[in-house]
């Protein structure tokens, strides 16, 4: 996902109003992937919401501490929502991979085998199925589990007023670090 | 994982004095990271050195009007290419350690399946290795880390 582009940004004016004008785009890509990404189908949504995430996360790592006291806290807060989206898009990755790798094996079977049940008795990977398929089953439901986890983190935010505490910290400046 | 270093920041200071400091404070602890990150013994070394990655190209992107515009082109470019080898290390890194821990809580009947993948994984990760020791020597050929320095002190010849 490319990241929106920030206008207005000047080298010479004061990193506090550069850094606010780039974090309010990045806020608002960030909650622009809800309620899209409320759906478990969503997987690009998801995706680009980790991204979103990331991006957030980097600029408030390093500018944060120019505004108000809550965009520190919000650091922590965007970390552990890219963590949670980050192990809902390993399973992403990591089950058609598996699948791939299962029909690989079981063509490679198939090739081997003859027209008799018999014959299943000497394929070569005949013993590596039922562990795939466990792993595929773990991942699905590991992945279930993680994006229940993530609406319920999402809600939370959303009930402590996450976005909106944000921008208002964007608008304050800290003193200067003498 | 290595914790990045603070870097004190001044909401009045010029956007261009901020980005040649913190660039070249990434810039270091990218390059501090690139000892042994071929040993496949020791994945860490390759995480922390990918997390730096991460890093570094994150804050380009947010000072990039600060740089002049062709040398930060190439630096990104360079960067990212970096880091693109790096996931390309790291991803079947993670997947055997998953898969390692994943076949240790399971029965013994399941454990074939599961040591066929981590065997595939382990010929991504030595394909991997390769991508990334080819990326380490262009990083060297091309003296990225001169290039990035160069980088800040354009960001700060800006204000001249």
């Amino acid at each position: 996902m490319k990241a929106r582009r920030v206008k207005g940004l000047d080298p010479e004016a004061p990193l506090g109003d550069n850094a606010e004008r780039i974090v309010r785009v990045r806020l608002d890509e960030l909650t622009s992937f809800m309620p899209k990404a409320a759906d478990p189908d969503e997987v690009v949504a998801l995706h680009d919401m980790r991204i979103a995430a990331k991006r957030l996360r980097y600029i408030l790592e390093v500018t944060g501490q120019v505004f108000g006291p809550y965009a520190e806290n919000a650091v922590k807060l965007v970390k552990d929502l890219q963590d949670l989206l980050g192990e809902i898009h390993d399973c992403d990755v990591q089950l058609p991979e598996v699948a791939a790798f299962l029909e690989e094996l079981v063509a490679a079977d198939v090739a081997a085998a003859g027209a008799s049940p018999k014959d299943l008795a000497k394929t070569p990977n005949r013993r590596t199925y039922a562990g795939l398929v466990a792993l595929q089953v773990h991942l699905r439901a590991r992945r279930r589990a993680l994006f229940e986890e993530f609406l319920e983190l999402w809600r939370d935010y959303e009930r402590k007023g996450f976005a909106a505490r944000l921008a208002f910290a964007l608008s304050e400046r800290s003193q200067s670090p003498e | 994982m290595a914790k990045a270093e603070e870097i004190a920041v001044d909401p009045y200071e010029p956007y261009a004095v901020a980005a040649a400091r913190v660039v070249r404070v990434r810039t270091q602890e990218l390059f501090g990271h690139s000892e042994g990150v071929l040993d496949t013994s020791d994945i860490e070394r390759v995480h922390d050195m990918r997390v730096a990655t991460r890093r570094l190209r994150a804050v380009l992107e947010i000072f990039e009007p600060c740089f002049p515009k062709g040398d930060f082109k190439t630096a990104l470019r360079d960067v990212k290419a970096l880091a693109d080898a790096l996931g390309e290390r790291r991803d079947p890194d993670v997947h055997i350690e998953d898969m390692e821990g994943f076949e240790a809580q399971v029965q013994a009947t399941l454990r074939p399946g599961i040591d066929a993948l981590v065997e595939r994984l382990r010929s991504q990760q030595a394909r991997g290795n390769d991508a990334l020791a080819a990326a380490l020597d262009h990083v060297r050929e091309c003296d990225l880390h001169a290039r990035l320095l160069s980088l800040a002190d354009g960001a700060e010849e800006l204000l001249e």
